[in-house]
C-alpha cells in the first residue's frame, strides 16, 4: 500500500476550483499585455513621481557605480621630439667641469629630464672616473635658490639692461680685471684673447683656483723651466710615495688616478702597486696605503730629504724623523730599490720648496717619463696666487680696477682675507660676479649674472694638451640664465642675446673647433671628446735649485684639509653630498677639528660619541682668528697636528646659496642667529689658511684651548672595529697570499655532521639548509654581486650614486644623527685595533674585547661596502607577516612597498642591517622641507621615474637596481637573446672607479660575477649564519710585511 | 562541601556568614564611591589620556617620534607588550590552572587576577599594533580572503602567530572572567535598587537565577573554560618568546625562551596581583578574605617562579660560553659588561635576588615587605625584556651598525599612559565589578572559614 500524501487540504477534499488547475504549472495566467491593459494601473500605489524617482535613483546608482577614481592624465606629446620615448631613457655623452673636477660623463634623461650622471667608460682619458660631486651635480640643476635671472645690486633686472650698463662699464673702465677660475675652455679663452686685444693694455685676465696647486707649477717653472702640470699615470707606477696628497679623492684629477690606481690593486694582477703614505689627517688616499706614517707637515721635507740623500747612496743620513715614520720611509726605501723607474712620489702640498724636493725625487727614481708625463699636460689648476694676492691687495685697499669681472669663483668666501676682499668690492666701480646663486661674492657685486647649469649649456674644454671635449645640453635652460660664453661676447659687442634656443654659444664654439683644425664635430659631439695632436715642443731638462721656504715646525699644526664630499664647498647646498658620511669619519652635516685620540685623552676630550653624548667643542686659534668647533677623535691623526676641513660655513652672513646649505632645527625649519640668519653648518676655516712664499698654504701654526660646553655631531657609524670579527673582513698580505693557499687566509666556515658511515666529518655550513632551498641555484637568473675589499677605495660614489638611482631620501643631520640615515647602500669602515693583527683577525683566542673597541694610534683602514645581501635563505623574509618581503625566483630578496605594514621585524632580523624604515614621510613631512629635494616641485623632478618614492611607515632597502634588471631583460628579450654582463649593472658597480663591485648573472657561468664568486679570495660575511647570501666579498690584500699575520696565517702543509 | 585539615590556615578569616560575604562584596558597588577613589580615577584618567595623546601624535606623524633607528628597530614597544602580556599571565593561571588543581584559595584572588589580566592584554595588544608603521593596514596580519591578488599571510612568522596567541587569549579569558561573573552580577541585580543599575546588571547576568541546572551548567563551562585556557597559559608567552627565539639576533636565538618566558610571565604576573590586592583589600576593607596565607601562597609561586627565571638566565650565560659561537657569547659579554650594564644588573638583582628573600618565613609573610618587592620584580620585569631586546640587538653582528637607544619623550609618554589606562579600567572595574567570586567564596566558606573551623559543630566531625 503506498501512501498518498496531498499538498492542501483543497486536494484533499477535491474542491472544484482545485480540480480546475490542477494541470496547469502557473496558477495566474496573466500576461504582461493583460496586465499593462489593465486600466486601473493608474490607481495602483507606484504613482508616476514615485517611479521618476525610482528610474532617477537608478540612474543616478548606475553612473556612479560606472565612476572610477579621479584620472590623471598623462598626455601624449603632439608632436613626438625625436629620440625621446615615454619610459625610455635617452642617454647623452657630454663633459663635466665645475673649475674643480673635470671628467666624460654620460647623462641618463628620461622624458627630457637629466637624472642621472655617470663616468664615461669608453672616451676620454678620465676612462669612467667620477667622484661624488660629480655625480650628485645633477641635482644642482634642481636647484630651487638656483638664480633665475641677472640682478642689479641685488634686485631683479634682465639681460638688455644688464647687457647695456655693463658693456658702458667696459666702454669707460680704465682697467679691467677677468677673475675667473682656471679656464680650459678654447672658446672662452679665445674670447678673453678678443677681449685682450679690444681692450689692449687695460684688461688683465687672472686665474684663481678655490684649492691653489699653483705650487706645482711654480716648482716645474724652477725645475724645468715650464709652468705645467704633468699627467701622472699611478697605474704605472710600482712604488707609490703620496705626501699629504690625497690623490684618490681631493688632489688634483682624483678621479683619472683612482681608475689608475684600482687597476693596479688586483693581487691577482700583474703586480700589485705598494703605496706608502705621509700625511698628517686620515685621508682616502691614507686609508688605503699599504703603509701610512702620521707625518706633521713641516716633516713632509725632513722625509724628502731622507729619502733623495738615502737615494742618492748616502749612507748614515742624519735626520730627525720620529722611528715611525722613519721606518716606513726605509720600507719605501727597499721598495724603490726594486722596482727601478716605476715609482711616483706625489706632493699635496702648496708650498713651492716641497714640491721642487718631489720633483728631485721623481727624477732620481727616473719617474719623469714612466710614471710622469711632462709632455701632455694638464691645464686645469692654473691658478696664479701672486696675481690674486696681489688683486685682493687692491681690491681691499682700495685701489681695485675699474671693472671686476668674476666668473666660477667665490674669492670672499675661498680667500684668507675674504671678508675684507668683501668689503673692498663695494669699493670697485663696477663689479660682475657669473654666479649661479647669491653667494659671498656675488651678493657684494653690482651685477649678477647667473650662467647655465653645466648640463643646460655648449661648452668646450681642454683639461689635458691631447684631448678636446665638448659638453652639450641635455635640457633646454630651466631660468633665464645665460651661458657664460654668451655673456661675454655679448659684452665684447660680438653678438646679441640669443634666448633660450640661443646658439650663440655653439656658433662659437664649433669655430673654435674649425680653427683649431679639428673635423667632424657632430662626432666629436657623440663621443663627448676627441683628441688633439700637440704640437712638438722642446724637451724640458730637469735642473737641480735651491730650495728655500720650507714649513716650519710649531707645537701645534694645523692642517686645512679637503673632505671627500664637499671639498671646498662649492657644493655646499647640495643635501646629497652633505649627508654623504666622509668616508674616514662617518660624519655627515659638519665639520670638525680632527685629533688624534691619544692626545685628546690626555686633555680630557669626549673620545665617544653618539645620538646624545656629543663631543668636546674647542677653540682654535689661527692667525688671529678662531672658530670653536667639536674636536673628533681621529685616530692616525699625527700627533701634534689637528686638521679641519674648508668648505663649511657657507652663507655665514645669512647669503642665499641654497637650501640645504644651513642648519635646521629638530622639528624642521632653520636655527637661526640673533640677527635672524639662519646658521650656516660648520665654520669656514679659509682665513687659517695663509698666503706665503707665493703661494696660499694650507696649513698654519695655532693653538687650541677647550671651550665650554658639547657639540653633537651626526655620525652613520658610531663603533670604529670590527671586533676581530674574521667573518666579516678578511685581510691578508700579499706576500701570505702567494705563498698559502686558501686556508692560510680564508678559511672556510666549517661545521661537523655524521657521514654515512657515522663518522663525524667536516663539510662546508653551505651544505646544511634549515629551509627548503630555493629554486635559484640553475634555474633562470639568479643575480649576485662581488665586492673586491682590495680594491674598494672608500670615495662614496658608489652611494651617492645608489642616492640619485634609487630616489633615496635625504633626511638631514637631526635624523643621521638619530640612526636613521637612509642611504641603501653604506661603507663601513674598520679601523684596526691593538688586539688585531689586521682587522679581523685577532692576536690571540683571549682577546680583551674593551681594547678591541678603540682603533689602534695609526690604524690601518678597510672599507667595506654594504648593501642587501639578497640572501637565499633571507632571515628578513621568515619574519614578516604579511610577506611583504619575498624571494624572487632569479635570487632577489623583493621589498614589496604596498604590502608592507611596517612591523620592522625584518630590520631586526637583518644580520647586515641594511634595511631602512621610513620612520616619517620624507616627501611631505615639515622636519625635511629645507633637505629633502623631493618636497619642492624643482627638486622632485630629478628622481629616478622607474623607482617608486616610498611612502611612511615602509621599509625600504638596496634592490639590486631591480628596475634596470627589468629593462636589461626585456632588451635582451626584444634582441632574441640572453642577458649578457653588459647588459646591466647597478648603480653602484657603474660608478665604482676601482671596479670594485661587480654584478650580474651567477647562474650564466661565463658571467664575471660567477667567475668573481669563484675566485679564491671570495668569502660571505657572515656565511655560518646560513642565510646564504648572493653576494661575495673579497677578500682585503696589503701590500705590506707583517710578521703577526704571518705567524697566524699560514697554512704547514699545502694540500 | 569543602573539607579540610583544621590545622591548616583558615582561608577566610573572622566570623563571616554567608550574608557577610555578599554584604563585603556588593558593598562597595552599592554605596558611594569614596573620595580617595575619584582621586586616584582622575589621576589615573589623566595619566592615561596623557597616553592617548602621545598615541594620536605617534599616528599622525610616524613611528620615527619614538627613539628607534635603523639597528634598533624595537625597543620600548615591544618591551613593554611582552612586559604586559607577561602581566597579563598571572589571571589564566590563576584560574584555570589553579582550578584544576583544585586550590582553593584562588577564589579569593581570581577575579581581579583575571580582570587585571584583560586589562594587561588590553594595554600589550595597544603596542603591536602602535608600533606598525601603517596601522590602517594592520588587517592584512588576519588571514582573510582578499581581493588584492591572491595575498595570504605569512604562516612562517612568529609575529603571525602573535596575532593568534593574543587574540586567542584575550577572548577566552574575557569569556572564561565574564562567566565567573554571572552569578555575582546576579546577586547584585538582586540587591540592586536603583532603576537603572537593576537593569544594566539584570542584563550583565544574563537571567542567572541560581537553579541546580544553572549551577550545574557553570560547573562544567568553567570546567570546560579552564581546561581550553590551561594550555593557553603556556602557548602565549612561549609564542611571544618565538619571536625572538626563531630570529638569528644573537642574544635572541635561544631555544630556552619559551619555558623561560612563561616563568617570567608568571612571575611578573603574581607581582603585579600581589601589588594591586595589597592595595584593594586595604581600600575595600577585603582582608578577611586575602590575608597572609593568599599573599604567602603568591610568594611561593614567586619564589618558584623566580627561581627558574634566575637558572634561565645562569643557563642562557653558560651556554653563551660553552657554545663557542663568537656573536653569542659577546652578546652576554656585552649584556653583563658592555654600555647597558646598569639595565642588566637592574634585571639580575630585582628578579634573581629578590624573590630569594622568599625562603624567610617572616618575609614573605610581610605584607609591607611583599609590596615592596611586588614593584621590584615588575620593575625587573620591564628591565629583562628591554635587556633582550635592545641589548641584543643594539650590537649585533655589524660592529658598524651598533648603536646606542635612546627613548624619546614619546616612548616614555606612551608607556607610562598604558599604566593610566590600566588603571582606569581597573579602577572602573572595582567600582562597578564584584572584586571578589562571591559565590565561589561562599562555597569554602563552611570548609576553610575561621568561625566555622573554630566552631564545635567543626570538631564534631573531626
Amino acid at each position: 500500500m503506498t501512501k498518498k500524501y496531498w499538498k492542501g487540504i483543497d486536494e484533499l477534499k477535491e474542491t472544484p476550483a482545485f480540480l480546475e488547475t490542477k494541470g496547469q504549472e502557473f496558477t495566474n495566467p496573466g500576461s504582461i499585455e493583460e496586465f499593462l491593459s489593465d486600466e486601473n494601473l493608474g490607481e495602483s500605489s507606484t504613482e508616476r513621481r514615485d517611479f521618476l524617482k525610482f528610474l532617477g535613483f537608478s540612474v543616478a546608482a548606475a553612473t556612479l557605480a560606472a565612476c572610477e577614481a579621479p584620472v590623471i592624465k598623462a598626455v601624449p606629446y603632439v608632436f613626438k621630439p625625436e629620440n625621446v620615448t615615454p619610459g625610455m631613457p635617452t642617454w647623452y655623452a657630454s663633459t663635466y667641469y665645475d673649475g674643480i673636477s673635470y671628467a666624460s660623463i654620460l647623462v641618463k634623461t628620461r622624458e627630457g629630464r637629466p637624472i642621472f650622471i655617470k663616468g664615461n667608460k669608453d672616451q676620454g682619458f678620465t676612462k669612467g672616473g667620477v667622484n661624488p660631486q660629480i655625480i650628485a651635480s645633477v641635482l644642482g640643476l634642481y636647484d630651487g635658490e638656483r638664480l633665475t635671472g641677472p640682478k642689479v645690486n641685488g634686485n631683479d633686472s634682465d639681460w638688455n639692461t644688464v647687457d647695456a650698463k655693463i658693456k658702458a662699464s667696459l666702454a669707460s673702465a680704465g682697467s679691467i680685471v677677468f677673475l675667473t677660475n682656471s679656464i680650459i675652455s678654447p672658446s672662452v679663452l679665445r674670447a678673453i684673447e678678443e677681449y685682450k686685444a679690444t681692450y689692449a693694455g687695460k684688461l688683465e685676465h687672472i686665474q684663481y683656483d678655490s684649492i691653489s696647486y699653483s705650487a706645482i707649477r711654480k716648482a716645474n717653472l724652477q725645475s724645468f723651466g715650464a709652468s705645467i702640470i704633468p699627467s701622472y699615470d699611478f697605474s704605472k707606477a710600482k712604488v707609490i710615495i703620496s705626501l699629504d696628497a690625497d690623490f684618490l679623492s681631493t688632489w688634483l684629477l682624483s678621479n683619472e688616478y683612482a681608475i689608475q690606481y684600482g687597476q693596479r690593486r688586483n693581487p691577482d694582477g700583474e703586480w700589485m702597486s705598494k703605496h706608502f703614505q705621509f700625511e698628517s689627517v686620515m685621508t682616502v688616499s691614507g686609508s688605503n696605503a699599504d703603509q701610512r706614517a702620521m707625518t706633521r707637515p713641516s716633516d713632509l721635507a725632513n722625509v724628502l730629504n731622507y729619502l733623495i740623500s738615502k737615494k742618492v747612496g748616502n749612507v748614515g743620513v742624519a735626520n730627525n724623523l720620529s722611528s715611525d715614520v722613519k721606518a716606513v720611509a726605509d720600507a719605501a726605501l727597499a721598495s724603490l730599490a726594486s722596482v727601478g723607474t716605476q715609482a711616483l712620489v706625489v706632493c699635496g702640498s702648496n708650498n713651492e720648496g716641497l714640491q721642487i724636493l718631489t720633483n728631485k725625487l721623481n727624477q732620481l727614481i727616473g719617474a719623469y717619463g714612466t710614471t710622469i708625463d711632462i709632455n701632455n699636460t694638464v691645464n686645469l689648476y692654473k691658478g696664479d696666487d701672486e696675481k690674486v694676492h696681489q688683486l685682493v691687495s687692491n681690491v681691499i685697499a682700495g685701489k681695485g680696477p675699474d671693472v671686476l669681472l668674476m666668473s666660477g669663483v667665490n674669492p670672499a668666501y675661498t680667500l684668507p682675507n675674504g671678508q675684507e676682499f668683501a668689503a673692498g668690492l663695494k669699493k670697485v666701480k663696477t663689479s660682475v660676479a657669473i654666479s649661479a646663486h647669491m653667494d659671498e661674492t656675488a651678493s657684494q657685486a653690482t651685477y649678477v649674472c647667473p650662467p647655465h647649469h653645466g648640463l643646460e649649456d655648449w661648452a668646450d674644454f681642454r683639461a689635458k694638451n691631447n684631448e678636446y671635449a665638448i659638453a652639450q645640453p641635455t635640457i633646454r635652460p630651466l631660468h633665464k640664465t645665460s651661458s657664460t660664453l654668451e655673456s661675454l661676447l655679448v659684452w665684447l659687442g660680438k653678438t646679441g642675446r640669443g634666448g633660450k634656443d640661443s646658439k650663440v654659444a655653439y656658433d662659437y664654439i664649433t669655430a673654435t673647433y674649425a680653427q683649431m683644425g679639428l673635423v667632424d664635430f657632430n662626432f666629436a659631439v657623440h663621443n663627448s671628446c676627441t683628441p688633439v695632436l700637440s704640437k712638438e715642443t722642446a724637451p724640458l731638462t730637469f735642473k737641480e735649485v735651491q730650495v728655500a721656504g720650507l714649513p716650519k715646525a710649531s707645537d701645534l699644526e694645523v692642517v686645512l684639509y679637503q673632505k671627500a664630499a664637499i671639498r671646498s664647498g662649492e657644493y655646499a647646498n647640495n643635501p646629497w653630498l652633505q649627508e654623504m658620511p666622509d668616508p674616514i669619519t662617518k660624519v655627515t652635516w659638519d665639520n670638525y677639528i680632527t685629533m688624534n685620540p691619544k692626545e685628546m685623552e690626555a686633555v680630557g676630550y669626549a673620545t665617544t660619541y653618539d645620538q646624545e653624548n656629543g663631543l668636546s667643542l674647542a677653540t682654535l686659534k689661527v692667525n688671529g682668528n678662531s672658530v670653536t668647533l667639536p674636536v673628533y677623535p681621529m685616530p692616525g691623526q699625527a700627533l701634534k697636528t689637528v686638521g679641519v676641513a674648508l668648505g663649511y660655513g657657507r652663507g655665514a652672513n645669512g647669503e642665499k646659496i641654497g637650501k640645504s646649505a644651513f642648519q635646521t632645527k629638530e622639528y624642521g625649519g632653520y636655527v637661526t642667529d640673533e640677527n635672524g640668519n639662519s646658521k650656516p653648518i660648520g665654520a669656514n676655516v679659509f682665513s687659517m689658511t695663509k698666503f706665503e712664499n707665493g703661494t696660499y698654504n694650507y696649513y698654519n701654526s695655532g693653538s687650541i684651548s677647550s671651550a665650554d660646553g658639547e657639540y653633537i655631531i651626526a655620525a652613520t657609524q658610531i663603533h670604529h672595529t670590527v671586533m676581530a670579527r674574521h667573518s666579516i673582513i678578511r685581510e691578508t698580505t700579499l706576500g701570505i697570499y702567494k705563498n698559502n693557499d686558501k686556508e692560510a687566509y680564508n678559511p672556510a666556515h666549517t661545521l661537523q655532521k655524521l657521514d654515512e658511515h657515522g663518522k663525524h666529518v667536516n663539510v662546508p655550513v653551505g651544505e646544511f639548509d634549515l629551509w627548503e632551498e630555493h629554486p635559484v641555484e640553475v634555474v633562470g637568473h639568479r643575480w649576485a654581486m662581488t665586492i673586491d675589499l682590495s680594491s674598494c677605495i672608500g670615495c662614496g660614489s658608489c652611494l651617492i650614486a645608489c642616492q640619485s638611482e634609487n630616489n633615496v631620501p635625504v633626511v638631514g643631520k637631526d635624523e643621521v644623527r638619530r640612526g636613521r640615515e637612509m642611504h641603501w647602500l653604506r661603507i663601513d669602515r674598520y679601523f684596526a685595533s691593538d688586539e688585531e693583527a689586521t682587522i679581523g683577525t685577532r692576536k690571540s683566542d683571549d682577546i680583551d674585547y674593551d681594547n678591541a673597541e678603540h682603533p689602534s694610534l695609526n690604524p690601518k683602514v678597510v672599507h667595506m661596502p654594504m648593501m642587501c645581501h639578497h640572501c637565499n635563505h633571507a632571515p628578513c623574509e621568515t619574519v614578516c607577516p604579511v610577506a611583504a618581503t619575498t624571494h624572487s625566483n632569479e635570487g632577489l630578496n623583493q621589498m614589496t612597498y604596498n604590502r608592507c605594514i611596517g612591523t620592522r621585524y625584518c630590520a631586526n632580523n637583518c644580520p647586515y642591517k641594511v634595511r631602512r624604515f621610513n620612520w616619517f614621510n620624507y616627501p611631505s613631512y615639515k622636519k625635511f622641507t629645507e633637505v629633502n629635494p623631493a618636497q619642492d616641485d624643482l627638486g622632485r623632478m630629478v628622481l629616478n621615474p622607474d623607482v617608486t618614492v616610498r611612502t611612511r611607515g615602509v621599509m625600504e632597502k638596496c634592490t639590486f637596481c631591480v628596475q634596470r634588471i627589468q629593462s636589461a631583460k626585456l632588451k635582451a628579450k626584444i634582441e632574441s637573446r640572453k642577458v649578457e654582463d653588459s647588459d646591466f649593472a647597478t648603480a653602484c658597480s657603474e660608478v665604482c672607479p676601482t671596479d670594485a663591485i661587480i654584478v650580474g648573472d651567477w647562474n650564466n657561468e661565463a658571467s664575471v660575477v660567477h667567475k668573481s664568486s669563484k675566485e679564491i679570495r671570495a668569502y660571505q660575511a657572515l656565511e655560518e649564519v646560513g642565510i646564504k647570501p648572493n653576494m661575495w666579498y673579497k677578500v682585503k690584500v696589503r701590500n705590506e710585511e707583517n710578521k703577526e699575520l704571518a705567524a697566524l696565517q699560514h697554512t704547514s702543509s699545502p694540500h | 562541601m569543602q573539607k579540610e585539615a583544621a590545622i591548616r590556615e583558615p582561608l577566610i578569616l573572622g566570623h563571616k556568614t554567608y550574608h557577610d560575604v555578599t554584604e563585603d562584596v556588593c558593598r562597595p558597588i552599592e554605596d558611594k564611591a569614596p573620595r580617595m577613589w575619584y582621586i586616584l580615577f582622575g589621576i589615573a584618567l589623566i595619566i592615561g589620556l596623557y597616553g592617548v595623546g602621545c598615541i594620536m601624535y605617534l599616528l599622525g606623524t610616524g613611528v620615527g617620534v619614538w627613539g628607534l633607528n635603523k639597528t634598533i628597530g624595537w625597543a620600548w614597544d615591544i618591551t613593554n607588550f611582552v612586559w604586559w602580556v607577561g602581566i597579563g599571565h598571572a589571571g589564566t593561571l590563576i584560574s584555570a590552572v589553579l582550578l584544576l588543581f583544585r586550590q582553593k584559595w584562588r577564589m579569593a584572588i581570581n577575579r581581579s587576577a583575571e580582570a587585571m589580566t584583560i586589562f594587561a592584554v588590553f594595554m600589550a595588544g595597544l603596542f603591536p599594533l602602535i608600533h606598525m608603521g601603517r596601522l590602517w593596514v594592520g588587517y592584512w596580519t588576519l588571514p582573510l580572503p582578499n581581493q588584492f591578488g591572491s595575498l595570504w599571510v605569512n604562516f612562517n612568522s612568529p609575529l603571525l602567530w602573535d596575532v593568534f596567541a593574543i587574540s586567542t587569549y584575550l577572548s577566552v579569558s574575557v569569556v572564561f572572567w565574564y562567566i565567573g561573573l554571572i552569578p555575582d552580577f546576579a546577586t547584585i541585580r538582586d540587591r540592586a535598587k536603583k532603576r537603572v543599575s537593576k537593569k544594566m546588571y539584570s542584563i550583565l547576568s544574563f537571567g542567572w537565577s541560581g537553579r541546580a541546572k544553572h549551577w550545574n551548567r557553570f560547573e562544567l563551562v568553567s570546567l570546560v573554560l579552564a581546561g581550553l585556557a590551561t594550555p593557553l597559559v603556556f602557548s602565549v608567552h612561549s609564542i611571544v618568546s618565538f619571536d625572538f627565539a626563531t630570529s638569528v639576533v644573537p642574544g635572541w636565538h635561544t631555544t630556552i625562551f619559551p619555558p623561560y618566558f612563561v616563568a617570567g610571565a608568571v612571575f611578573s604576573g603574581f607581582a603585579m596581583v600581589q601589588t594591586l590586592l595589597l592595595i584593594m583589600r586595604k581600600a575595600m576593607s577585603l582582608e578577611a578574605y586575602i590575608h597572609t596565607k593568599h599573599i604567602e601562597y603568591m610568594n611561593i609561586v614567586i619564589m618558584v617562579t623566580g627561581s627558574i627565571v634566575g637558572t634561565a638566565y645562569i643557563t642562557e650565560l653558560f651556554i653563551s660560553w660553552y657554545s663557542g659561537v663568537e656573536y653569542e657569547a659577546y652578546a652576554f659579554l656585552n649584556r653583563a659588561t658592555g654600555p647597558y650594564w646598569w639595565a642588566y644588573w637592574a634585571m639580575m638583582t630585582c628578579n634573581v635576588i629578590s624573590p630569594q628573600l622568599m625562603w624567610f618565613r617572616k618575609l614573605r609573610r610581610s605584607l609591607m615587605f611583599t609590596f615592596f618587592i611586588s614593584i621590584i620584580v615588575n620593575i625587573g620585569m620591564w628591565f629583562e625584556r628591554y635587556v633582550i631586546i635592545v641589548t641584543s640587538l643594539h650590537r649585533d653582528y655589524i660592529p658598524a651598525a651598533w648603536s646606542m637607544h635612546y627613548p624619546s619623550h614619546i616612548d616614555i609618554g606612551v608607556y607610562i599612559g598604558t599604566i593610566g589606562l590600566f588603571f582606569v579600567f581597573f579602577l572602573l572595574f572595582a567600582r562597578y565589578f564584584p572584586v571578589l567570586a562571591l559565590n565561589e567564596i561562599k562555597t569554602i566558606l563552611k570548609g576553610s572559614g575561621q568561625s566555622y573551623k573554630e566552631s564545635p559543630e567543626y570538631h564534631k566531625h573531626h
